[in-house]
């Protein structure tokens, strides 16, 4: 098929469509811009409104400067632990509950979706879960942050959703080649289901790696991840600013914000153009043996 | 049957978590009721034997700002342990989320630690403290021998005394300043002060007429800029009118002022008072005075943009972010200044300021501690003492300083680095940071930096009451406080709203001020002042 | 063993006679097995909390027990609803989600849908990479940066304005008619590439010989979309409306929050930020609890009715 399309003239559909593509691409790429050459730019071509696109007075100050805050490498580290774990044990759970919840047939299917659906739109309060975590000893322990929010409803539902879609025959296939429902779910719906499994093990990614909160409030100082030392610097001045503490007085120069900001959500970003190659429906249906 | 057993499955869960829950927070009411044989002031006769020399320790909550990122190895730090045989376990903790992590702490009474910094019994605190989260630390006073003599040797016994919450008894030792320090107001492009001819402002229809001919010289600028909204320039500016509102203040008052003759609260944000300094500031902004940028926080990185491009010639701020303006201007001779309090229809005044901060706090269960008496004495002598907080101020002797008979001579590498001294000592040693420095002597200070600094502050100093001291707090049980947050609120809302409306001209002050104070009147604003003023102490 | 026995009846097939319910769990026990562990964990973590929402009705006083100190009925709920900020609040909340729902719905949609038409591989992969990257920006600099673009005073969008047509510079982060386009637009482009995402995993599913089919048939490359790709990812998309909508109560708060304005607050003040002023800065958590706790049942109310509305029109349901 992609070899057919190859081959086809460029229409002028191809021409609109890529053209428009290109204006995403800049619309979504140049703060990005923006902020890297910010980061390699001096303070005061910054504050002299001279940065645009490319850096001016490149220099490399800011990026020194955050690699010596204390901690910093071991925040880093924090968080590429918690993403990694987090997402593997977010994806065990998600995929044995979604396979199960994605037949319809079981006893006590609607109420357990029900159930699903609901706990979207309650939530108990920031102190019973901080009791709960707490009485569960979780807190100060790394598992406060890889275990409570293993399930997400959302990326629950998108999976059961995709589960769903996967044709019967296929499993009626499996049976008869004598797997039983762990192994189907191991070896057919897995690894029919790569992209969607992509989708939901980025989403958990992104948020373990992007989460700030449960840190703070479960972990200690030398456990917390590279995203509250990045709230720090970032919105330290800017939410606070209530009193006339030291937040109001000092800021700190946005040649090192935007460092800390590439620093920290460059890996994450990485993430998918690696997972994309999850992306390709490598078996159709009509490729599964019968 | 699946569909039963699910949701017995689900009840079963639940009711072993809420009885986990209730277990363990009996437990921890059980604790802190438990008999703990050495707590309480009486039992100093049963303290056990001092194992001589053994290190005491403790964890500690402390607030970490990024400009000021803690480190455990600060000299200050290592001198402290070393000095006073103790070995503290430090939390550092974010300060845009401090108040988070200390109030579950405090709510919960899990993982709470032995001592907190920086915080005071404001807000919920004073809630948490009456009913029993916090240490009511003047109940010990005997065991703060050196607290108790800087606040004699400061005077500052007054001050203290309005630190009591309504069940007469403080929860916190707070830090103590000798004197209030002017560290922020007015500041301008001196050298365009010069340059234009114009005279060094002394009152507001000064500053008015320097603005004007800024503005007259540069018709492309907005001579006067604000950082961080409008909060900075009401909280600086108003005292002269003789109010005080629209502050983001932690006390709540808000849309309330203080009458300092009367001795009561009243409501500023209809008065008078309040009027006529709308009156001022909207005729800035009418004529293109004020900046106009300044309904949104304007940051840092912005506001020090306009005034080193020449956007802006004038604001009010903070002292410390002179320099990073300065040292970024291009311009030939900038030279921004900062000035005295200006004169305005209540007399020349600043911020108002307490001459106690934020201090230390121990949560309930620190009072369980067999050594609990042992920890306050030590906590004492660390931050209070005078060899403590010297270290905490100008770090040890011999290495970032030396005496030269009465006066303070700072190490070579720290006078001459480019960041000056009071940052430097900050940020390489740990020293002058407003978490862990308790005691504030405004002499010793000002050797921190440069002299024009210490002359302004010497100005201000002889200048009639220039910073008047902060109102004091109602003492609000915790179902008062509810009450008075629930009116608050709304206030301060349509408060808001209408400030803007009234400095920007959309709203005449004229025509539409009746309408404003009916509203605000609606609003049981008098309700309010009253709750305060009932609540006062006798 | 069992498996064999299955092999005549499909998984799928749910009319299993009523009388053999002890054959079915002897057929299906695996699946229920599998669902065990996620589900305790689910209903120990998710549901267990959900005692917490007693203080909607019990006044909680700070360090007197976390489930408050003594019952005050419908108090809270009372005061919220007797609010008028509080309308004026959840009519803001909803003109905003709606709008933004309305917007920001379809467009990702759309735009997975033509990404997956772009014929180089290497730029339809570069392309998705780059527009998912907003997502990752803070939303503290989201504003930051829309501050500067915006400023009347040196701003680009302004400067542009007032070169073209001549226009006076418009504050437009202070202005109230403003305040919902920049919302929903800001939203636009932080999500559009990273919602996307979905809708591209579940056309990368779509069975390859229906396109080839409707090649055949001589489909244009429009009918295809529209005939093949679009029904075979319905239900995703009816799944993300469901959740969508029932989800329209809960709005960007931090953004929200950083565009508030004085002068803008009549449009901008949602429910969240009331309760942020009302609830959470003055630690009234039992208010803040009651509130939660009604949008919560809007929410479900809202869920319950998109999905039976859906199951009614397009056959696509989430339970």
């Amino acid at each position: 098929m992609n070899k057919q399309r190859k081959y086809r003239p460029l229409t002028i559909g191809d021409v609109l469509i890529n053209g428009f593509m290109v204006l995403v691409v800049l619309i979504c790429f140049v703060p990005f811009l923006y902020m890297l050459a910010l980061s390699l730019s001096s303070p005061d071509a910054i504050i002299n409104n001279k940065v645009s696109l490319f850096p001016v007075g490149l220099n490399f100050e800011a990026y020194k400067q955050i690699f010596t805050y204390p901690n910093f490498f071991k925040a880093y580290g924090n968080t590429i632990f918690y993403t990694i774990g987090g997402t593997l044990i977010s994806l065990f759970m998600s995929a044995l509950f979604a396979y199960a919840m994605s037949k319809q047939f079981l006893k006590g299917h609607k109420l357990v979706m029900m159930l699903i659906v609901f706990s979207m739109f309650f939530s108990g309060g920031l102190i019973p879960t901080y009791l709960l975590i707490s009485d569960l000893h979780l807190t100060g322990t790394v598992w406060a942050m890889l275990i409570p929010f293993a399930i997400n409803q959302f990326n629950l539902i998108i999976l059961i959703n995709f589960f769903r879609a996967i044709p019967a025959e296929i499993e009626e296939a499996a049976i008869i080649d004598g797997l039983n429902y762990f192994g189907i779910l191991q070896r057919v719906i897995l690894p029919l289901s790569t992209p969607a499994l992509a989708t939901i093990g980025l989403y958990t990614a992104v948020f373990f790696w992007n989460d700030w909160f449960n840190g703070l409030i479960y972990l200690n100082t030398n456990q917390y991840p590279v995203m509250l030392f990045l709230r720090n610097i970032v919105n330290g001045t800017a939410m606070v600013g209530d009193g006339a503490g030291a937040a109001d007085k000092s800021t700190i120069a946005m040649s090192i914000k935007s460092a800390v900001i590439i620093t920290s959500t460059l890996p994450i970003i990485i993430l998918y153009p690696m997972l994309q190659r999850f992306f390709v429906a490598g078996l159709t249906v009509g490729s599964v043996k019968g | 049957m699946s569909k039963k057993k699910i949701v017995s499955l689900a009840l079963a869960s639940i009711m072993a978590m809420s009885s986990l829950a209730a277990c363990s927070s009996k437990n921890n009411n059980g604790e802190s009721a438990s008999p703990s044989p050495s707590a309480g002031s009486s039992s100093q006769a049963s303290t056990t034997p001092n194992k001589a020399e053994d290190k005491l320790k403790f964890s500690i909550f402390y607030s970490d700002n990024a400009t000021l990122p803690f480190k455990e190895d600060w000299l200050v730090v290592q001198e402290v342990e070393k000095r006073f045989n103790v070995d503290i376990h430090f939390e550092v903790i974010p300060i845009a989320d401090y108040q988070t992590k200390v109030s579950l702490a405090l709510n919960t009474g899990n993982n709470a630690p032995d001592v907190i910094l920086y915080q005071s019994t404001k807000g919920e605190n004073a809630s948490l403290a009456l009913n029993g989260a916090i240490v009511p630390i003047s109940d010990y006073s005997d065991w703060t021998p050196n607290f108790n003599a800087k606040v004699k040797e400061f005077g500052l016994e007054n001050d203290l005394a309005a630190l009591n919450l309504k069940d007469g008894k403080r929860y916190y030792l707070p830090s103590l300043y000798d004197k209030p320090f002017y560290d922020g107001g007015l500041i301008l492009r001196k050298d365009l002060l010069e340059k234009y001819g114009q005279q060094e402002p002394k009152t507001f229809d000064d500053l008015y007429n320097v603005l004007k001919k800024f503005k007259a010289e540069n018709p492309d600028s907005y001579p006067l800029t604000i950082l961080a909204g409008p909060r900075v320039l009401y909280r600086m500016t108003m005292p002269s009118f003789g109010i005080s509102v629209g502050k983001n203040g932690a006390d709540g008052s808000r849309t309330l002022s203080w009458d300092y003759e009367k001795q009561t609260y009243f409501p500023g944000a209809i008065s008078d008072q309040y009027k006529e300094y709308m009156k001022f500031f909207s005729k800035l902004y009418a004529e293109g005075l004020l900046d106009p940028e300044m309904a949104d926080p304007i940051d840092g990185d912005k506001w020090s943009t306009k005034l080193a491009t020449g956007k802006s010639f004038a604001s009010y701020a903070y002292y410390d972010q002179i320099g990073g303006v300065e040292g970024a201007a291009t311009e030939a001779g900038f030279d921004l200044q900062m000035y005295p309090p200006l004169a305005g229809p209540a007399g020349a005044h600043h911020q108002q300021k307490s001459r106690t901060g934020s201090g230390i706090m121990f949560p309930k269960k620190t009072a369980d501690r067999k050594d609990f008496e042992q920890l306050v004495k030590k906590i004492d002598e660390i931050f209070f003492s005078d060899e403590g907080s010297k270290i905490w101020g100008l770090g040890a002797e011999g290495v970032t300083y030396t005496m030269d008979g009465d006066k303070i001579k700072y190490a070579d590498e720290i006078v001459n680095s480019p960041n000056g001294i009071y940052k430097t000592m900050q940020l390489n040693y740990g020293a002058g940071s407003d978490v862990t420095q308790l005691v504030w002597v405004n002499a010793r200070e000002m050797t921190k930096y440069d002299e024009n600094y210490s002359q302004i502050n010497a100005t201000v100093a002889s200048m009639k009451d220039p910073i008047q001291a902060i109102p004091p707090t109602p003492m609000f049980d915790d179902m008062t406080a509810e009450e008075a947050a629930s009116l608050q609120t709304p206030l301060y809302d349509t408060f808001e709203v209408w400030a803007d409306g009234f400095l920007t001209g959309k709203k005449s002050l004229d025509k539409d001020w009746d309408k404003y104070v009916k509203e605000m009147k609606t609003l049981q604003i008098e309700k309010f002042t009253q709750m305060y003023n009932d609540n006062l102490k006798k | 063993m069992t498996d064999t026995t299955m092999v005549s009846k499909s998984p799928r097939d749910n009319v299993t006679p009523r009388s053999s319910s002890s054959r079915h769990f002897r057929r299906y026990w695996q699946l229920y097995v599998m669902m065990l562990l996620p589900l305790c964990h689910f209903i120990l973590f998710k549901y267990a909390p959900l005692i917490g929402n007693v203080l909607a009705f019990r006044r909680y006083r700070p360090g007197m027990g976390p489930y408050g100190t003594e019952w005050v009925g419908w108090a809270y709920f009372e005061r919220f609803l007797q609010d008028p900020a509080f309308w004026r609040a959840f009519n803001n909340t909803l003109i905003l989600s709606f709008g933004n729902i309305l917007i920001n719905f379809p467009i990702p949609i759309i735009f997975a849908l033509l990404l997956y038409e772009v014929r180089s591989k290497r730029f339809r992969k570069f392309v998705q990479t780059i527009s998912y990257m907003p997502r990752f920006i803070s939303t503290v600099v989201v504003i930051a940066i829309l501050g500067e673009l915006l400023s009347p005073s040196s701003g680009l969008l302004n400067r542009v304005l007032g070169s073209l047509f001549g226009m006076d510079p418009i504050y437009f982060v202070n202005e109230p008619q403003f305040f919902r386009p920049i919302y929903i637009l800001t939203d636009t482009w932080q999500y559009t590439g990273w919602t996307a995402i979905i809708y591209l995993a579940a056309i990368t599913g779509v069975n390859r010989e229906m396109f080839e089919a409707a090649e055949i048939d001589g489909a244009s490359r429009f009918q295809k979309v529209i005939y093949v790709t679009i029904p075979s990812i319905m239900s995703t998309i009816m799944v993300m409306l469901i959740l969508n909508v029932g989800s329209l109560l809960s709005l960007g708060f931090e953004k929200v929050l950083l565009l508030y304005t004085p002068s803008n607050a009549a449009v901008s003040d949602i429910i969240d930020t009331l309760v942020y002023r009302t609830g959470l800065m003055n630690q009234n958590y039992s208010y803040a609890t009651a509130i939660g706790l009604f949008s919560g049942v809007i929410g479900v109310i809202l869920v319950s009715s998109t999905n039976w509305l859906s199951k009614k029109m397009s056959g696509e349901s989430i339970y």
